[in-house]
């Protein structure tokens, strides 16, 4: 296992966020968080990524111990591609990409002629390299999302853990994004752990799913074992439908108007519609 | 393919960045000589050339003698200081626009300024302080007034940025009103004058005594910041994704507060308040070459030598007596500010 997390527990200021969370991802694994907003799926994420200690528990990744790791270390073997990306500075994507080579600097050491070579070959492989000289600042959201991942891929290519990648993006650039992260484990054995808020993508793209519930794992393993409507009825705290396509995709359907939350009630009995 | 094309770009790039910097070191140069020739004393330049000959022949002709002290005890060491200080003020404000991802944070914004002028307000109150006193009263007040401004921040911790000028508003406000309180205290006739004068900003009291501190003080900050400038590209992207890149921005973070602050300080405590470098020289640079630090640094740098040293000229130069330095730099900074806002309006960050 490349990523193993053991009953983990982390509180803000006393306030539970994750209850005794274990998760496991393998080699080449695409393992999706799946919960609600507030359910922890940031947190869980920044507690893999060694950003957040776990007051209980333990992180290991590549046999590496987070709590005991500096920071170069864990950089070096795990990237992020973070939910928010604030304005900064007017840089290039380049300048930004580049950045992934941080954790290989000294104290007085600058991005290379070869660092440039290897930033640019990432966003090649990402078929965006026309980006490279563009402003970070003025591309689009999607474009902006391949930025940052060329960047972790740069960083660290073994461990790669995005929160929310598919925030903002319209409905191709979802596809082509997690289509583009897929590859990666499939090519290159990538171990990713990312959060997202559609089940449908979810379904698609994962290999392994972890149902997050107020910071409690509802239910974690294999797309087949975990994405049933009713886990998912259970998860969104609302009634879904599965309804599968001829050719065998499987599509969660939330069922909030009158007729759907009928069908669904006569499905589910006893779930609860609010919270 | 691309591989070829972007490396072309980049190395164009960077070419012309080392024409741009070649041709601001001789512009500092070149002001240099102008700044060292004119003045109220008239030094033509055979005259020069006779002065520097009876320094190494250490003998001074009758009729040169009072030029020559002008020229090596006045002009030289104060366009020397000038540079300097003008080299710290734009340095210590392209690390914090940098550090707190803020293009609106000066040295002066954040209250810097004014702490250190209240340290050395109150050194020069205290009856028989060493310059050395004053020295570290400025710094010591310059720094905690930084510091108050980044806790009341990390307080509020809502939307930062605006926060952090907010906050140093307050900073500056108390500061400012402990300096009116100092010169209310302060005697009318000796101290309130010497307050007042010195606050205005000026060149005119620098002395080679003040290049002993200011050279290893600024100049060693300059170098250090100057050698680890890389790191603030990766700091400006914030604390978390700095961690998750696997720099230690605390670290990082406190040694160019440190060293920006003991520049700005060590400027406060040996001309008084120059306003306005610290802001605008980071946004020439910027525009010049781009916010990667790595060329912006040492452009702002540069440029922040030479613009200090033209405004002390002027200042020397425009009226028969001197004006104090920091209406020159206003004048300028104040709508070139302006201006740089608006021609950089679309680039996503302002």
């Amino acid at each position: 296992m490349r990523i193993v997390g053991r009953d983990l527990h982390f509180a803000y200021d006393g306030k539970p966020v994750l209850t005794a969370v274990d998760l496991e991802v393998g080699e080449g694994e695409f393992c999706v968080l799946l919960g609600r907003n507030g359910s922890g799926k940031t947190t869980l994420i920044y507690c893999l990524a060694g950003l957040l200690s776990p007051q209980h528990g333990s992180v290991t990744i590549d046999g590496l111990d987070m709590s005991r790791a500096t920071r170069n270390d864990i950089a070096r073997r795990v990237s992020l591609v973070p939910q928010e990306h604030a304005d900064i500075f007017p840089f290039r994507v380049l300048d930004v990409v580049v950045m992934g080579r941080t954790a290989t600097f000294r104290f007085a050491q600058r991005p290379g002629p070869e660092d440039y070579r290897a930033a640019l070959r990432v966003l090649v492989e990402l078929e965006a390299e026309a980006l490279a000289e563009r402003n970070f600042n003025r591309i689009s959201g999607g474009e902006r999302r391949i930025a940052l991942l060329a960047r972790a891929m740069l960083q660290a290519e073994g461990t790669l853990l995005l929160d929310e990648p598919t925030n903002h993006l319209d409905f191709n650039n979802q596809h082509r994004l997690l289509d583009k992260i897929k590859r990666l484990c499939r090519e290159k054995g990538t171990s990713v752990v990312a959060s997202l808020h559609d089940p449908n993508l979810a379904a698609r793209f994962a290999d392994r799913v972890v149902m997050l519930a107020d910071g409690r794992v509802l239910a974690g393993g294999t797309v087949d074992r975990v994405m049933t409507a009713s886990m998912a009825t259970r998860l969104y705290q609302t009634p879904v439908r599965r309804i599968e396509t001829h050719d065998g995709e499987r599509l969660f359907v939330p069922c909030l108007s009158e007729t759907g939350a009928a069908k669904a009630d006569s499905e589910e009995a006893g779930i609860r519609r609010w919270t | 393919m691309g591989d070829i094309s972007t490396m072309e770009i980049i190395t164009d790039a960077s070419k012309r960045h080392v024409r741009l910097k070649t041709g601001l070191v001789m512009g500092l140069v070149g002001v240099l000589v102008i700044s060292l020739w004119i003045g109220w004393v008239p030094i033509a330049p055979n005259e020069l050339g006779d002065i520097v000959r009876a320094w190494l022949g250490g003998d001074t002709g009758e009729t040169l003698a009072g030029k020559a002290l002008v020229f090596g005890m006045v002009r030289i060491p104060r366009a020397l200081i000038t540079v300097l200080v003008g080299m710290g003020l734009s340095a210590a404000g392209a690390v914090y626009q940098g550090l707190f991802r803020n293009p609106l944070v000066s040295p002066d914004i954040l209250g810097v300024s004014a702490g250190a002028t209240f340290g050395a307000a109150l050194g020069l109150l205290m009856a028989g302080s060493s310059w050395l006193t004053i020295q570290s009263l400025a710094f010591f007040f310059g720094l905690a007034a930084v510091g108050m401004a980044l806790l009341i921040a990390r307080l509020v911790a809502v939307s930062p940025m605006l926060v952090l000028v907010l906050a140093g508003l307050v900073v500056l406000s108390i500061f400012n009103a402990s300096i009116t309180l100092l010169k209310y205290l302060s005697d009318p006739y000796n101290e309130l004058p010497a307050i007042v004068f010195w606050m205005m900003g000026s060149m005119s009291r620098a002395q080679w005594g003040d290049l002993r501190v200011a050279v290893p003080v600024i100049g060693g900050s300059l170098i250090l910041i100057h050698t680890a400038r890389y790191k603030l590209n990766v700091l400006s992207l914030g604390d978390l994704q700095a961690r998750s890149l696997g720099l230690n921005p605390g670290f990082y973070r406190l040694l160019f507060i440190f060293l920006s602050s003991i520049m700005v300080s060590v400027s406060v405590a040996i001309c008084g308040q120059v306003l306005w470098v610290g802001l605008v020289m980071p946004h020439i640079a910027r525009t010049l070459v781009g916010p990667n630090h790595e060329e912006m640094l040492p452009v702002a740098v540069l440029s922040g030598g030479i613009f200090l040293l033209l405004a002390d000229t002027a200042a020397r130069a425009l009226t028969m007596a001197e004006l104090p330095i920091s209406v020159v730099t206003a004048f300028i900074g104040a709508p070139l500010f302006a201006y740089l806002l608006y021609r950089n309006r679309g680039s996503g960050w302002s």
